[in-house]
């Protein structure tokens, strides 16, 4: 729900509670008015009767006297003291069929000697009529408001919101890969102000932790890679000297680990560059060409590892990634059937424009499936794989909104990535 | 042929030097931009290599200061940053060839060699092994002048061991210089001896001697006076 939406929402209940409540209010304040007219017009009223009876005219006991007015004079046996009631009666009205409540007024009047018990009653309103003028009142009233609530809601929306919405978006487009922070704007209004220096301050200081983070993550890569390129050429002079059998061998297994060592620093700055998003991309790349090309460069492989590999690959697969997250993304998947594949096995590769799926002949997997795509998880501990190729692939899968799939039945090892 | 190598780590300068040098160049060295720049500007070489990373400046500006006074030197970019951007500003800027530490000597040596034939106008282009002969512009490679059949992997290989004669090769140095990073992640290496077999059983049959030898089991030499280069 928008903010603006809420708003006008409590705003709206708020309003009618209020009126309502004044809705009551006002009924009684307009009854009590009308009541009070009406009883000084019965005052009125009977002073005339009064001074009429003090001229000696003469009134027939019982209602309805003077025709239409609904008048009571009784003469009474004894002197009473004279006072006057004012009360609420309920009379039948014969025109609403129902019973409606009237003023009465009430008087007790010595008059030349007699005694008399004047009363009169009546409504100038119906309360019914007074509660519907109340309620249309406070209807009119109340469409009044929503539209003016609505309206300022339009506007606020429209106008007032505008510097926030134009942050909002501004943070939307924030691409910490691009280092530029999203600087405060100046806006008439404090709370967007502070808002705008807020984000100003947040994006400077990621772009700043980020440059930092890359520039660690490079040079932590570059440092190793200069002295692991010392260790490589001591042991290549090394073997250049006249050297046994066992100290061959020693230089060899060195060699080895340097180049293990040297491998694992690219691989983890490769991933500290995906994840990055040090590859960003707009382009095209066609991944039947990758495929396609990889195969013919890994042919030899393939026939020296006494491999057959079995192909279904359509052509002009186009998918949008960068050349090089494809490239690496598609050797590290083949690397890893050729490795994990059996004496004579077969690789399967079907690329069509949903997706790309790789099996390989293989072991029973000794590591859980879910498992299989995080960092180090290698499928042989002894293996000589550094264990993070099936990472890198999840990370350009992840980073590119594709989906990966293992899955294990019968020997046969399978990838499948959803290309749509 | 004279060598400069510009590299600010003493102990990579000097494993350089001392497998170059064996190599029969003569090589120089400057450790930073300003004895770089200084020496490029008054002497001329036949190959320079540069690491991009050096003290007091760039080495690609020490490469475009070079290619504006001397645009017929080989230049060779050393670096740790296996970066696509390096590369490509490197290549562009005109270097012949980019290597990514931690790299082979071997290697290094048989780049100098084939940017130094590549830029040396005059320079034969053929690369002698006693008998045997490789054409480095067709590719094509003949015993007493008689052609060989070899394939291209083959052929490469050949170019490698003739590149470095008398030096040990470890199946490992084989492996990535014929498969470059397709090589990074495959554990079993046998299959160069395969590559070697055939090549052997090539060159013996076209009646040449037969150099390669097997060390240890471990890696091989190609064992011939180095009076071809």
């Amino acid at each position: 729900m928008k903010l603006i939406t809420r708003f006008i929402l409590i705003y709206l209940t708020i309003t009618v509670i209020v009126l309502g409540i004044g809705g009551v209010f006002s009924y009684f304040i307009i009854k009590g008015e009308v009541d009070r007219e009406l009883t000084f017009e019965f005052m009125e009223r009977i002073d005339r009767v009064t001074y009429l009876l003090e001229r000696g005219r003469r009134f027939h006991p019982g209602r309805d006297v003077d025709g239409d007015r609904n008048l009571i004079v009784r003469e009474l046996g004894s002197p009473v003291e004279e006072r006057v009631e004012v009360g609420d009666t309920l009379i039948y009205s014969e025109r609403l069929e129902q019973n409606e409540q009237n003023v009465k007024v009430s008087a007790y009047r010595n008059i030349n000697g007699r005694s008399y018990y004047i009363s009169t009653y009546g409504a100038m309103i119906e309360s019914d009529d007074i509660t519907e003028a109340v309620i249309k009142t406070l209807l009119w009233i109340l469409g009044l408001q929503i539209i003016g609530a609505i309206g300022v809601g339009f506007m606020v929306s429209g106008r007032l919101f505008k510097p926030f919405r134009k942050t909002l978006e501004k943070i939307g487009n924030f691409q910490l890969h691009k280092k530029e922070y999203v600087p405060a704007e100046k806006t008439g209004v404090k709370e967007f102000n502070d808002l705008n220096k807020f984000v100003e301050q947040m994006t400077r200081k990621a772009v700043s932790d980020y440059k930092n983070l890359k520039e660690f993550a490079e040079n932590a890569s570059h440092e190793l890679q200069t002295p692991l390129a010392i260790a490589k050429g001591k042991l290549e002079l090394l073997s250049e000297t006249e050297l046994t059998e066992e100290q061959y061998k020693y230089i060899e297994s060195l060699e080895r680990s340097v180049k293990k060592l040297s491998r694992l620093s690219e691989s983890l700055a490769l991933l500290t560059k995906i994840e990055n998003h040090e590859f960003q991309n707009d382009e095209k790349v066609d991944l039947s060409d990758v495929v396609l090309e990889s195969l013919e460069a890994f042919k030899e492989f393939i026939a020296l590892n006494n491999l057959t590999v079995q192909t279904n690959i359509q052509e002009d697969v186009k998918i949008n990634m960068h050349p090089v997250l494809a490239d690496i993304l598609w050797t590290n998947l083949f690397q890893n059937a050729v490795r994990h594949n059996i004496e004579n096995g077969v690789i399967k590769i079907e690329l069509n424009s949903e997706q790309l799926v790789i099996s390989n002949t293989g072991k029973d997997p000794e590591v859980d499936p879910d498992q299989l795509f995080e960092r180090f998880r290698k499928a042989e501990q002894s293996s000589e794989s550094i264990g993070l190729g099936l990472s890198i692939i999840k990370r350009i899968v992840d980073q590119n909104d594709l989906s990966i799939h293992y899955s294990y039945l019968d020997n046969w090892h399978r990838i499948e990535i959803d290309l749509t | 042929m004279k060598l400069l190598i510009v590299e600010d780590n003493k102990d990579l300068l000097e494993n350089i030097l001392k497998y170059l040098e064996r190599e029969g160049y003569r090589c120089e060295t400057a450790i930073d931009y300003d004895e770089a720049f200084d020496k490029i500007m008054s002497y001329t070489y036949d190959v320079v290599l540069i690491d991009i990373m050096i003290p007091k400046g760039d080495g690609l500006q020490v490469l475009r200061e070079l290619k504006s006074v001397n645009p017929e030197t080989g230049t060779i970019i050393i670096s740790a940053k296996n970066s696509l951007d390096d590369k490509v500003s490197g290549l562009e800027l005109g270097a012949d060839d980019y290597l990514t530490k931690p790299f082979q000597l071997p290697e290094l040596s048989a780049r100098i060699k084939a940017v130094n034939r590549r830029n040396n106008l005059g320079g034969s282009e053929i690369v002698r092994a006693n008998e045997i002969s490789i054409n480095t512009k067709t590719r094509e490679v003949s015993v007493d002048e008689e052609p060989v059949e070899v394939t291209p992997k083959e052929y490469d290989l050949l170019l490698y061991f003739a590149s470095n004669k008398n030096r040990v090769l470890s199946k490992q140095n084989i492996a990535e210089h014929l498969w470059g990073d397709y090589v990074d992640h495959l554990d079993n290496l046998d299959f160069v001896y395969q590559h070697i077999k055939n090549v052997r059983k090539k060159l013996v049959d076209a009646g040449a001697n037969d150099y390669i030898e097997s060390v240890y089991s471990i890696g091989y030499k190609f064992k011939a006076n180095r009076s071809g280069e």
